[in-house]
């Protein structure tokens, strides 16, 4: 299958094509739905098949590349249409693919009846297709390719709904939001490819990892590329300080949210920095900074999650705050915990999208928790696939999430020092904490819904007759169940060698080949016991259940608590409930002055003064050249050959007078 | 000459076989079919089907046919069969199968459907003569190819006598091929005097030991240059060109534009290179043998070629004309990969062909389309096109952008290979004069797409409906555009191996 690797990017483009150029005409909703699901279920078998056949081969025969064609052979650089299937990529693409899969299947229910419905397919098996040229890609301009492809349709995504109004602007500008600030980081990444490129004469995976470990390269250079890469990251991935987009992108569609904006694109950035790992390896600076930044975020992150009150603004939080955990781990060198969390996170964290947009269907597009409340009894199968998912994220022993989590928590405490990890363990509390608030204010306690639902006015559904809330159709639920079971045990495959003994974390063993090279450059040597890390365990442990006590205590026994609490700390409520004001920060020390900056200068000064002036300038002398010679053109057949002579009489003289 | 020597010459003319029996079926047919014409053009469909069929098979082949002179030149024959001749070979004949999809959907051809036959027979002249043209390194055989080409081309351009303008071409036309095909001869005479040989391989050993009039030599050579840069329009030469163009058919003057012009340039390339090239070093670059300095005078012809052609086409209100002014900017343009003088260059100079072909001809068959339904093809009756017609004009817009040169589309890589071609021959400067004129055509390229979308029509313009086959054939040129603006790997590998000229 791994020859056939290509299948899995072609059949979610011709699944794109099929929906798109022919979607408007098919009038069943069904094929549809059907097409686009099918494209991607078999891309999933293809993957599927691709990893049981590399699971077969010996330990170093695992990386293969495929490749198609020679894209670009200009001037010395020679790209080709490759495609790498190795450890990595596999458990990305499966990830992609197999999660993808289920997200289109509840999207076949969650979209029905909308007028894009086509429209949606289409985008959805384009991003598919775009992402698995990311994930798959032999060099970083396939890479890129994907990378710009993703940030595309991520934005033709969260703007799907394009002329509904969305927080305090319309849908639209989230999108551009989006797709703006991602630009930045791209710019970053294009320029630590242009820097690759330069330094290594090359931008093929293998060649450029090859050239890292054995070519004399400054130290320098090697942290200006990481860095470059890691703004790339940042905004994809959503760190500080590019991480503002993805809050206004929850303005898509749920499964959008849950299949771009918390399982994969979003990951991207933590896969793109573990394939590069021996770049980022061979700059330790740059490593210290990642894990900073990504600690930093994921604690930032979590404590803006504690206020909201708009479920999918929650679980945005929480996905920054997550991703930031991947950065943390990547930062201090445990590059397969990361991956693990990617993969552990993509599970849990698009059950709890989906099981939100479950929850938010049933309520008629009612977005705040505060006017849920006691959807346990009508909605069981979504209530216990989202607890199920929230115990995950939480880290509760045996899910998970638990052990993703707690081997990165390991990892920055024996890779890094004290701090990373007590803050690391702080986060997790937090993220204990409001996701049990969720869980509390939207299944337990009264139902507030009643009383509120004839005011709510925003959203895009009919709220004057609203019905009894529901459980989701099938084709909704059995995702949630599958998601859910994947949630529990999804992480038994990385239980560590603490648990599982002599055969060690399988996880790791399978991807170590990938990461061996920048392991050994790093070269950690801290001496540990298994008593420190069970003691460690044991702390975070205790640490999640407190946080789910405290949150259920609070939201469900006491709800007045909140109310007080609130109070109390008036002035941090605020500033977290309005984000750290970091929005009105950006819009007041970047977009002013680069927007007045635009028109003072640029626009009053330099365009219209300078460069329109040159411009014009140089038409008006054109424009006389052109007149001028414009009027040999008479039309007189005598004339054009007088010139005709005239020209050969020059050549002529030049004869002359040149020999 | 002996019977195997024939035989084999006549194998390596397959083609010009074909085409010649073509050329007489389609006479016969003619004056057998009266009632119904159509058949005629299936007949010239299948006779250019064939005769394509055997220049690809003859892509791996090469030789020369009818040696002339005695035993010890027997080796170099009148015509040459190489790839770089079948590369040429196979750009006309796919222009001329697109032009007769053109002329069955030309209003203008249809109007006179009872000469249809006349109609392709001259085309097939024409083809015939473009064919030998590639091929030929014989001066008499390359005067007479050209003529051959240029008698059949000059009753074309005044062909359908439905206007005024279509005899004023065609005897513009006339008159100044004559000059220079005077001219021309005039310079064959003077090389055959002075050398006793009309063969270009014995004219360049003859040059390697210069004791020949240097100076005569010369100026005979740039007579017999004027004759080749009248065929491909470059300055000062390209005179005639925007009138024939606008005055013919419009049907003719994109083939003139394409397969013509392909033709000219197959010559000239062959011509300089057979004639003056000593060896060609390691690096793909040519060593000329020093005759005078051929190199500054293309030069110096391609930026005049180019500036001309863009500063006149930029305000020209009728598209047919703002065309042709283009496509002598567009010789200035190849021409800088002659210019270069080096197998890097060549291939440029393949690629865009290739390129050119598509989106040229795709540009006039839109404005043919329009032509059809609005009766002109005048720039402000182009107002709005882009809402009522979108289809036409986006695709015209498509085929516009790409002969800017702008990504993704094939104008874009045909533009790269020549600038990288020119960089790394040391040839900054004239690289950037050429990006500078190409920014001076972006300019009344997109001033149509201005018309099209931005300007509001005076009265409201109907939906100009397409055919399905015209819509087919405007798709499939294209979509080819797209492709090699992506993907031009394939392009590329073709050129390359498509460079051999026998002899060096």
């Amino acid at each position: 299958m791994i020859n056939f690797i290509y299948l899995t990017i072609l059949l979610p483009l011709i699944g794109f094509l099929i929906n798109g150029l022919f979607g408007s005409k098919i009038k069943n909703e069904k094929v549809i739905g059907i097409i686009g699901s099918a494209a991607v279920g078999l891309a999933f078998l293809v993957s599927l098949g691709a990893f049981f056949q590399t699971l077969g081969l010996p330990v170093e025969q695992r990386s293969n590349t495929v490749e198609l064609f020679t894209w670009l052979n200009v001037a010395g650089l020679n790209i080709k249409f490759g495609y790498l299937v190795d450890q990595l990529s596999l458990v990305m693409s499966l990830i992609v693919t197999g999660v993808g899969f289920l997200i289109h299947v509840y999207s076949i229910g969650y979209m029905h009846g909308d007028k894009g419905y086509w429209r949606f397919f289409s985008y959805l098996n384009l991003f598919i297709f775009t992402m698995m040229n990311l994930v798959l890609g032999d060099n970083f301009l396939v890479l890129f390719l994907g990378w710009e492809g993703v940030g595309l349709c991520s934005y033709l995504l969260i703007g799907f709904w394009y002329d509904k109004r969305f927080e305090k602007g319309t849908v639209a500008q989230a999108a551009k939001k989006a797709f703006i600030v991602n630009r930045i980081g791209d710019f970053g990444f294009l320029l630590g490819m242009f820097l690759i490129y330069s330094t290594f004469d090359s931008l093929n995976f293998s060649e450029v990892f090859s050239k890292v470990q054995h070519f004399p390269v400054s130290e320098t250079t090697f942290s200006l590329i990481a860095i470059f890469l890691f703004i790339g990251a940042t905004g994809k991935s959503a760190q500080i300080p590019l991480y503002v987009w993805l809050p206004d992108a929850m303005a898509g569609p749920t499964p959008v949210s849950a299949l771009i904006h918390a399982a994969t694109m979003v990951t991207a950035g933590v896969y793109m920095v573990s394939r590069a790992s021996i770049i980022f390896a061979s700059a330790p600076a740059v490593m210290t900074i990642v894990a900073i930044i990504g600690l930093l975020t994921a604690l930032f992150a979590a404590t803006m999650g504690l206020v909201q009150n708009d479920i999918k603004k929650v679980l945005a939080y929480s996905t920054i705050s997550q991703l930031g955990y991947m950065f943390l781990a990547a930062g201090v060198g445990a590059f397969s915990a990361s991956i693990f969390h990617v993969m552990t996170h993509a599970f849990f964290k698009a059950l709890l999208f989906l099981g939100a947009g479950s929850v938010i269907h049933a309520m008629h597009e009612q977005q705040d928790i505060q006017n849920y409340g006691g959807l346990k009894k009508y909605m069981p199968v979504t209530y216990l696939t989202f607890l199920t998912a929230a115990l995950a994220i939480s880290g509760f022993p045996g899910f998970s999430g638990f052990f993703s989590k707690d081997e990165i928590l390991w990892y920055a405490f024996s890779n890094g020092n004290f701090i990373f990890w007590f803050i690391g363990v702080f986060t997790a509390l937090l993220t204990a904490f409001y996701m049990f608030r969720l869980v509390s204010l939207t299944f337990y306690g009264e139902e507030r819904f009643k009383h509120t639902q004839q005011h709510a006015s925003e959203g895009r559904g009919e709220f004057e007759n609203v019905p009894h809330p529901h459980e989701s159709p099938k084709v909704m639920t059995v995702p949630l169940i599958i998601l859910g079971i994947l949630s529990v045990i999804g992480g038994f495959i990385g239980i560590p060698a603490l648990f599982s003994g002599e055969g060690g974390n399988n996880f790791e063993s399978w991807l170590e080949p990938i990461f061996k090279p920048a392991e050994e450059k790093l070269a950690y040597t801290g001496m540990y016991t298994h008593a420190q890390e069970i003691l460690l365990m044991t702390i975070s442990v205790a640490v999640a259940l407190a946080g789910i006590y405290a949150a259920y205590y609070i939201y469900t026994k006491k709800p007045d608590i909140a109310g007080t609490m609130a109070k109390k700390f008036k002035g941090i409520y605020t500033l977290l409930f309005n984000k750290y004001y970091v929005d009105e920060f950006y819009e007041a020390a970047v977009v002013q002055p680069i927007q007045k900056g635009a028109e003072k200068i640029l626009w009053k000064f330099t365009d219209t003064f300078i460069i329109d002036g040159i411009v014009n300038g140089a038409a008006k002398l054109i424009d006389k050249i052109s007149g001028t010679i414009r009027k040999m053109q008479t039309g007189v057949a005598q004339f054009y050959a007088v010139i005709m002579m005239v020209g050969i009489a020059a050549v002529l003289l030049w004869l002359i007078l040149g020999i | 000459m002996e019977l195997s020597n024939l035989s084999h010459s006549l194998n390596l003319l397959l083609p010009e076989l074909t085409l010649s029996i073509a050329l007489l079926v389609l006479v016969l047919f003619d004056l057998i079919f009266h009632h119904d014409k159509k058949i005629i053009s299936y007949v010239a469909l299948i006779g250019l089907l064939a005769t394509g069929f055997f220049v690809i098979n003859q892509f791996s082949l090469s030789g020369f046919a009818f040696s002339t002179g005695n035993e010890s030149y027997r080796n170099f024959g009148m015509i040459t069969i190489d790839s770089f001749g079948s590369f040429f070979k196979l750009i006309v004949i796919v222009a001329s199968v697109i032009i007769v999809f053109f002329s069955l959907s030309s209003d203008e051809i249809k109007k006179t459907s009872e000469r249809i036959g006349e109609y392709y027979a001259l085309i097939f002249g024409m083809i015939l003569g473009m064919l030998f043209m590639i091929s030929a390194t014989d001066l008499i055989l390359i005067y007479l190819s050209v003529e051959l080409l240029s008698l059949s081309s000059y009753v074309l351009a005044g062909f359908t006598k439905l206007r005024e303008r279509n005899s004023e071409a065609s005897l513009k036309y006339m008159i100044y091929g004559s000059v220079s095909s005077g001219l021309m001869l005039f310079g064959i005479s003077l090389v055959y005097g002075m050398t006793g040989t009309t063969n270009l391989y014995m004219i360049n050993s003859l040059i390697q030991i210069p004791h020949l009039n240097l100076f005569t030599f010369s100026f005979a050579m740039i007579l017999i240059f004027a004759g080749i840069g009248y065929k491909i329009s470059s300055a000062p030469f390209h005179f005639w060109t925007p009138d024939v163009y606008e005055g013919a058919p419009i049907t003719i003057t994109a083939f003139l534009s394409v397969a013509s012009k392909a033709a000219g340039f197959a010559l000239l390339i062959r011509f300089v290179k057979i004639t003056f090239v000593s060896y060609i070093d390691t690096s793909g670059f040519w060593q000329l043998i020093h005759v005078f300095d051929w190199k500054t005078l293309i030069v110096v012809i391609s930026i005049f070629t180019m500036t001309l052609g863009n500063f006149s086409a930029l305000w020209q209100d009728n598209l047919k004309r703002m065309l042709a002014y283009s496509s002598i900017a567009h010789a200035g343009y190849i021409m800088l990969g002659l210019a270069v003088l080096s197998n890097q260059g060549l291939t440029a100079m393949l690629i865009y062909f290739a390129v050119y072909l598509l989106m040229n001809l795709g540009a006039f068959l839109v404005v043919m389309l329009i032509a059809n339904k609005i009766n002109s093809e005048e720039i402000d009756d182009y107002d709005g096109l882009g809402y009522s017609s979108p289809f036409l004009a986006a695709s015209l817009a498509i085929f516009l952008i790409s002969l800017t040169g702008l990504p993704p589309t094939a104008g874009f890589i045909g533009k790269l290979y020549l600038f990288v071609a020119l960089v790394d021959a040391n040839m900054i400067g004239l690289a950037v004069v050429a990006l500078l004129n190409t920014v001076v055509s972006l300019y009344y390229y997109v001033r149509v797409l201005k018309h099209m979308y931005l300007t509001k029509p005076e009265t409201a313009i109907p939906e100009i409906k397409t055919s399905k086959p015209n819509t087919i054939l405007v798709l499939v040129l294209l979509i080819p555009i797209f492709i090699f603006g992506i993907y031009f790997t394939p392009l590329v590998d073709l050129a390359k191996g498509c460079i051999t000229i026998l002899g060096l």
